[in-house]
């Protein structure tokens, strides 16, 4: 065994986890000590402050209209009844923000508030913001508005949104971004290959699901027209510059505060509350407290991406990769959000972390009118590895060898180029890797 | 209508209506906003208070069932600078990350370790099973009931001499 084994053994433990132990060398600082979290006494007190725990005094509370079709045309939104409600404070529609702009992460392509005459794209869109003085008032009110809609063709396959005759959910067509990959001759070293293996993959959707929902609390300091929000966000700067161009206000109009965060794993990289609870501030002068409920949170706000992975491998008679050609179509809903990103990464690692010369690729991500995809962890790289490991697995066994064995001899080494041309000149563990698992799961080759 | 609760030891009088939710009174009333709300339908355990001796989702209890309870939230363990050794514990063992489940995960451990002193590993994965945590994978959590089962043996032996 080499030293390197002999520490990285020293390391385990039962819970993996947990990788101090006396006697490995240990930095100065934090590298191999046990470092507390700092704000672990504020958190397990419950003083720790999440952006729900905020109130003020004199504060109102909002509450959505959301979509009620998953595709359709506003016709006509009627809030005469739900202003009556006592209580109710404002109702604002589309037509009292004119001048308010689309947002998003990549693409401005998502309204603020959907107009008569305007598309709803998925049961997330947002209609009307009511503000009352308390939940309950905003929440009887929101049940009586009142909306007419064209109902359009309903679109939740993405296959189905790239045919011709699909209905745009977008003006400029269905496909969002498309990106290719090419390296070596694939068609050459297909010919060439012992064997050839074809296969079609499918991934679901997938919520992050922050134990947390996504609330946030506006104030508005009228004086010097700066609207103060605290609310979560992965992107503070990206957020405070959406929210700002969104609603025709410099930078330094816009303040983002971040209390503690109760989880995010990609879900809180989009605007969530910001802009609704800005408009709501600005317009009623007072305090204002957004705050999804789990259902909300999970009809509205990002998932991890469903991907069609078709993944075509070949591999030549001594068990090395010769050619990969993959098609990856993303199902990114109603938005683009992060999907033009997510989609392109996760073909980068079509492969994993295995070795092929020839390579083709193409990836899409589509509007659908389902709940908007974006950023989850590993962003588009878990899809891709469900697909390629069952590559791995079923190449393996068509050549009768271990399939321990077929990863080891195609892994990434120090200088392997991943798809994308990167040379890994550093650190590569992933043979490494493998075979600590192997010692540790105590593997019998995986051949019955 | 006018309930009657004590709340960390206090007994406190309050006005609810009939659908106000234990959950609310606690956050909105009474300040504690130790007290989580997570999905609202007694699933994740983040709203998890003590009630009667029983851990209880105070988001599935309307407050007027709550009338005449005991109720214990995070809030009346320990504080930041004398801290309850169970919250010492998750804090050593490094079991808080975002931390929205933690008011509800010490509380489950608080219950469990007052019936159970010195549990299994088995036993702490069952007593937390009604609370979700999403950062954590558990691990640390489970090493931090052990870690309080530990001291408070400790603390009892000594309080015994």
């Amino acid at each position: 065994m080499t030293d390197q084994n002999k520490r990285i053994k020293d390391y385990f433990c039962k819970h993996t986890t947990r990788c101090t132990i006396e006697g490995v060398k240990k930095s100065k600082r934090f590298v191999g000590h046990d470092i507390l979290k700092a704000d672990a006494w504020d958190k397990v007190t419950g003083e720790a402050v999440y952006p729900d725990d905020i109130s003020f005094d004199d504060m109102l509370h909002i509450k959505i209209k959301r979509a009620v079709h998953p595709h359709a045309i506003l016709k006509d939104i009627d809030i005469s009844r739900a202003k009556k409600v006592q209580g109710v404070v404002d109702i604002i529609v589309a037509e009292d923000i004119p001048d308010v702009r689309q947002f998003g992460l990549i693409i401005r392509d998502q309204p603020v508030l959907i107009a008569p005459g305007e598309k709803m794209r998925y049961m997330g869109d947002a209609l009307a913001i009511i503000v009352a003085e308390t939940k309950e008032a905003a929440k009887k009110a929101r049940d009586l508005i009142q909306v007419k809609v064209e109902e359009l063709e309903v679109i939740t396959d993405p296959f189905r949104a790239m045919e011709a005759d699909a209905p745009n959910i977008h003006p400029d067509g269905n496909i969002v971004i498309t990106h290719h990959l090419n390296r070596g001759d694939v068609d050459e070293a297909f010919k060439n290959s012992a064997i050839v293996e074809e296969n079609r993959y499918q991934t679901q959707f997938i919520d992050q699901l922050p134990m947390q929902n996504e609330a946030g609390v506006a104030l508005y300091d009228e004086r010097h027209g700066v609207v103060d929000i605290w609310a979560a966000t992965q992107w503070l700067h990206d957020t405070q510059a959406d929210v700002a161009q969104s609603l025709r206000l410099s930078k330094d109009q816009v303040r983002i505060i971040q209390p503690t965060i109760g989880g995010a794993f990609g879900k809180k990289e989009d605007v969530s509350v910001h802009i609704h609870l800005a408009i709501a501030a600005m317009r009623t002068g007072r305090p204002v407290k957004l705050c999804f409920t789990r259902e909300e949170s999970m009809i509205t706000q990002s998932k991890r991406h469903p991907i069609t992975i078709i993944n075509k491998t070949g591999v030549d008679r001594d068990g090395y990769l010769t050619a990969w050609e993959t098609k990856f179509v993303g199902d990114t809903g109603a938005y683009a959000s992060s999907g033009p990103a997510v989609v392109h990464k996760g073909m980068y690692h079509a492969t994993g972390p295995y070795n092929c010369p020839n390579l083709r690729g193409v990836s899409h991500a589509v509007y659908t009118n389902n709940t908007y995809a974006g950023a989850m962890r590993g962003f588009g790289t878990a899809q891709g590895a469900f697909a390629y490991e069952q590559q791995m697995d079923i190449l393996a066994h068509k050549l009768n060898i271990d399939p321990a064995e077929f990863r080891l001899k195609n892994i990434y080494q120090k200088d392997s180029i991943t798809p994308n041309g990167q040379q890994l000149t550093h650190s590569v563990n992933a043979e490494e890797t493998i075979k600590r698992v192997m010692e540790l799961s105590d593997w019998k080759g995986g051949r019955k | 209508m006018q309930i009657t609760i004590t709340v960390n030891g206090a007994k406190r009088e309050l006005e609810v209506t009939p659908y106000t939710r234990l959950l609310d009174l606690l956050r909105e009333d009474l300040g504690l906003t130790g007290v989580k709300e997570g999905c609202g339908k007694g699933e994740c355990g983040a709203c998890t208070v003590i009630m009667n001796g029983e851990l209880t989702a105070s988001c599935l209890v309307p407050a007027p069932q709550a009338d005449q309870a005991e109720i214990v939230t995070v809030e009346g363990l320990g504080t930041k600078d004398d801290l309850h050794p169970i919250q010492e514990s998750f804090v050593e063992a490094g079991a808080v990350q975002c931390g929205y489940c933690i008011p509800g995960m010490v509380l489950a451990s608080k219950r469990l370790l007052d019936e159970k002193p010195k549990p299994t590993e088995k036993e702490v994965r069952y007593g937390l099973s009604g609370n979700i945590c999403r950062c954590t994978g558990y691990a640390k959590i489970i090493d931090a009931v052990m870690l309080a089962a530990d001291k408070l043996a400790v603390e009892g032996s000594d309080s015994n001499d």
